[in-house]
């Protein structure tokens, strides 16, 4: 099913897409250190492709790109789970090393925090938001390309009724 | 807690029951979705100033924005009026 | 018949929520303790995050989550099942 809105809808989304996404990317990788997290930064990214959808009516021909990025999300946070069976599963081995994300914070108590911390922890934020991003966009998607009854006029109405 | 903040709560309570009732009440069923999400939006008000950022990020995301996309994309494909038919 | 039933349960149910809000603690002061603290003291020492509900989510309770991620996926799984479309009806819409 096929459908636009105005074109000042159309502008303010394009205005208004770029910053939340960049929000949600904010809150993903900032996820060890502010209020937010992988859950969170998804949602937010989801809810920028509802705008889309909402303005433009269609995403192309990216469900299978969709379903892919999240099975790889969830492959992958499983696959850093289960890396630190050494010990436990869920063990933070990467904190301590020289690794991206595995410097220790300056001193212990109320510090501002910095980036280069976290371990595991920041990977499975960024595998989390990957997942949360790719499965509500692929629920959105879905639920919208089924509607068509309401429509008066549109390219597809008139045949799915006289199917119907 | 400040007298403000306690205010500001009791103001929020008030408006969530307010769009609670709304929602029950409407009968066009966008406007029930519109003011479900302005519960929602609400509710994450409360969240915040309750000190859990991390549920009212989470609350406003989902409920203010998904959840109502969601609902007008199913009120799309069926009818727009409570009970016709 | 029907007004009686759902007045009585209305009545039920509220002052089950009433009995919980009088009863409820003041704000910040848990029953117990002990685990807030372990949290907020390990999680800086061991894992080096700031943010300790993060350090809950993903290492301390990280089955939870991934719990959590799983359920998310069988919810996408289920609505690709039921809204699925078919061969010749998508090439019709074409």
């Amino acid at each position: 099913m096929k459908w636009e809105m105005s074109r000042v809808v159309k502008t303010v989304t394009d205005i208004l897409v770029a910053p939340i996404i960049i929000f949600g990317i904010y809150l993903i990788l900032h996820g060890h250190l502010t209020p937010g997290g992988g859950f969170q930064g998804g949602a937010v990214i989801a809810s920028s492709t509802a705008l889309l959808i909402i303005a433009y009516g269609t995403l192309g021909k990216h469900k299978k790109d969709l379903s892919s990025i999240e099975a790889v999300g969830l492959t992958l946070f499983i696959l850093i789970a289960f890396l630190g069976i050494g010990s436990t599963v869920f063990y933070n081995y990467i904190t301590g090393t020289g690794f991206p994300f595995g410097g220790s914070l300056p001193y212990h108590g109320p510090n501002p925090g910095y980036i280069n911390t976290g371990g595991t922890i920041t990977f499975m934020n960024l595998m989390v938001g990957i997942e949360v991003a790719a499965a509500l966009s692929l629920i959105l998607w879905m639920m919208s390309k089924r509607g068509g009854v309401m429509e008066p006029k549109g390219s597809s109405s008139k045949k799915a009724e006289g199917k119907d | 807690m400040e007298p403000i903040i306690q205010i500001i709560q009791l103001l929020v309570l008030i408006g969530l029951i307010v769009t609670a009732l709304a929602v029950v009440f409407f009968k066009d069923l966008i406007s029930a979705a519109i003011a479900l999400g302005a519960s929602s939006l609400l509710l994450a008000l409360q969240f915040y100033l309750l000190r859990a950022p991390d549920v009212a990020i989470a609350e406003a995301a989902v409920g203010a924005a998904l959840t109502t996309a969601i609902f007008i994309f199913a009120i799309r494909s069926t009818d727009r009026k409570e009970g016709c038919k | 018949m029907k007004k009686a039933l759902a007045l009585v349960a209305f009545f039920v149910i509220f002052s089950f929520l009433l009995l919980g809000v009088v009863q409820m603690r003041p704000f910040g002061e848990p029953e117990n303790e002990d685990m807030d603290d372990y949290f907020l003291g390990d999680s800086q020492k061991r894992h080096e995050v700031n943010n300790v509900v993060t350090a809950v989510l993903f290492d301390y309770r990280g089955l939870d989550t991934l719990g959590e991620a799983t359920i998310l996926f069988a919810a996408v799984s289920g609505v690709l099942t039921v809204l699925r479309r078919f061969k010749d009806k998508e090439e019709g819409e074409k």
